[in-house]
């Protein structure tokens, strides 16, 4: 099932591609950055912690090791299910029977949009390809807009890893409902102002294959989904690392009257989270274990900000957006979301506390 | 066959496999409980079965050589081949696992004891007095109006010691991590505790303590405070979080 025309097998269709978004020219713009910021980071937060700490490099790197095994230990089983998932999906289902029974009215199909990652779970990992293949088979770009922005965190396996992490809480509810709230936003606003042509680059919009394709067998299918979980697990498994590593040693190294110091802010809680969702590019199946180091320091409405935010926009579905999105959509892809979690963070926190 | 990304594919199935593994021997090693809630052991063994799955198929699909080609052909362009970055980056938890002893959070972890408890209602009160841990004395604690009520109430707990800059010589706390998840929510709770010499004891070793109970002051409130009769000083449990 792949999304892009195969060069020996020229589509029926008049039209030469120009080759669908490669991934070694996005992404390797983006890798070195963001292991470079990552590494630079953390040494700085080890050397003035080692150096304002009491205790020895040697007690803190064994307090170390258990935070980040920790937290990487109890995320990875939800990391495993969530590529499992998403190399069924990509295996068995087909496109064009789920364009077939989508609704006519924009507004509907919006609202639609935002709550089709309930049958249909995939992380943000998975969720923008998945997109460009509904966007070639005429999904709405309303529709297709919100289903990108809330289907990572709009499904089972999610819901699933934040119970654990926080069982029944204003947090689990909180992170839902802004989910959708934001997907449906920003979905209604490409409705309003958007032509298609405007927001999606032209490779996009074309059918690549205008055959329908067969069904898998269900031995193929099987295959195919665990050669493409496996790799999926590494590709995703990085960002796990790093965002176990990062949420391990802000325990460990950093005193916590600094953090509350940023974590109690109204605003800069918010700010300081969102921020960090964007620049850990974690999982949504598993970013709400990393979360919970949060927990206690952080106030509700920068939480609940992570938790809705970093799974809609990240370093790493940014260089995916722009593999089918035009490059002024994207910009608007980024903006808006930040600034409607922003705005529902600070909310919550306001009326957390009662003004 | 010896093409770099060949390479690269058996070290992807090698850390599949060895994560399975690691897991499994941490698990069967009775350590699973230093990093996670035990209840959660479950999600460990659905981890374990995908990655043996998932290596078993990566080995497999490597040894049929004739697959190779197809088997670069199946990932569209967010699936491709697997970077020397991604490898370097999942060997990480395992170098950890393997090259770290595994061990508890212990005092050195401790940034600040909490008297506030994970949890409530009234299931502590059903508890036997002598049979309450921490976490089950501070829920009682924190639900009964009236401290004097506990005078006199008798203790039989075990816990870590800890110190605060602050505290007089006959003071310290017995301490114990709480984790409702894993050990990135661990945090500390504890009881204060008043008693003769009690300089002999280290901060960080673990005591069991048997006496009864004594209203008090402690950080500016009145609240119970243990008076121990014996002080046993104790190996480190084999489970040494309480679980909320």
């Amino acid at each position: 099932m792949t999304l892009i025309p195969k060069p020996e097998k020229p589509s029926a269709l008049s039209h030469t591609f120009s080759p669908a978004p490669s991934k070694t020219e996005e992404q390797l713009a983006v890798r070195p950055l963001l292991y470079l910021g990552a590494g630079v980071a953390a040494a700085t937060v080890l050397l003035l912690s080692l150096l304002s700490s009491p205790q020895s490099p040697a007690v803190l790197a064994q307090i170390f090791t258990t935070r980040f095994l920790g937290i990487f230990i109890e995320a990875l089983p939800f990391l495993l299910l969530g590529t499992f998932t998403s190399g069924l999906i990509e295996a068995f289902l087909r496109a064009e029977d789920l364009v077939r029974f989508l609704p006519k009215n924009r507004v509907v199909a919006t609202i639609g949009g935002a709550f089709l990652g309930l049958v249909f779970p995939v992380c943000e990992c998975g969720v923008v390809p998945v997109a460009r293949r509904l966007f070639t088979k005429g999904l709405p770009v309303s529709m297709g807009i919100a289903f990108l922005l809330a289907a990572p965190v709009m499904n089972p396996i999610v819901f699933a890893s934040t119970f654990i992490a926080f069982g029944w809480s204003g947090l689990l509810v909180g992170r839902f409902v802004m989910t959708a709230l934001v997907a449906i936003a920003v979905g209604l606003v490409f409705a309003l102002s958007a032509r298609r042509a405007d927001v999606l680059l032209p490779a996009a919009m074309l059918d690549a294959c205008p055959v329908a394709q067969k069904r898998p067998t269900l031995g193929q299918g099987l295959a195919q989904a665990a050669t493409i979980a496996a790799s999926e697990t590494f590709e995703m498994g990085r960002y796990l690392v790093i965002g176990c590593l990062l949420a391990a040693a802000m325990q460990t190294f950093v005193p916590q009257e600094a953090l509350i110091a940023i974590g109690s802010g109204t605003v800069t809680s918010v700010l300081a989270l969102q921020v960090l969702a964007f620049v850990l590019s974690v999982c949504s199946t598993v970013d709400a274990f990393l979360a919970l180091a949060f927990v206690n320091l952080f106030t509700t409405g920068s939480l609940v900000a992570f938790l809705s935010f970093g799974p809609m926009v990240d370093i790493k579905s940014v260089a995916m957006f722009l593999g089918v999105f035009q490059r002024r959509a994207v910009a608007y892809l980024i903006l808006l979301p930040f600034l409607m979690n922003l705005l529902g963070g600070v909310l919550i926190n306001v009326l957390n506390r009662g003004y | 066959m010896n093409t770099p990304t060949n390479w690269r594919e058996w070290i992807k199935a090698g850390i599949l496999l060895g994560l399975a593994l690691y897991l499994a021997l941490l698990m069967l090693g009775g350590k699973l409980d230093n990093y996670i809630n035990v209840r959660f052991q479950w999600l460990t063994i659905v981890a374990i079965l995908i990655l043996s799955g998932l290596g078993l198929w990566s080995a497999w699909q490597l040894f049929k050589a004739d697959n190779l080609a197809r088997q670069h052909d199946v990932g569209d362009y967010q699936h491709a081949r697997v970077s020397g970055w991604s490898l370097s980056l999942l060997i990480v938890p395992l170098a950890f696992g393997v090259l770290f002893p595994s061990r508890p959070l212990d005092v050195n972890a401790v940034q600040s004891v909490s008297l506030a408890a994970i949890g409530g209602g009234r299931a502590s009160a059903s508890i036997a007095p002598q049979d309450r841990n921490i976490l089950d004395w501070l829920r009682e604690i924190n639900r009964v109006d009236n401290p004097a009520s506990f005078n006199g109430q008798p203790v039989d707990l075990i816990g870590f010691i800890y110190r605060e800059p602050d505290m007089p010589a006959d003071q310290f706390m017995v301490a114990r991590f709480t984790v409702s998840c894993c050990v990135a929510d661990a945090f500390a709770i504890g009881l204060p505790v008043q008693l003769e010499g009690a300089e002999q004891y280290a901060t960080g070793a673990w005591v069991r303590l048997r006496g009864a109970l004594q209203v008090g002051q402690f950080r500016g409130q009145t609240m119970p405070i243990i008076r121990p009769q014996q002080v046993e000083e104790i190996p480190q449990p084999d489970s040494p979080y309480l679980y909320g």
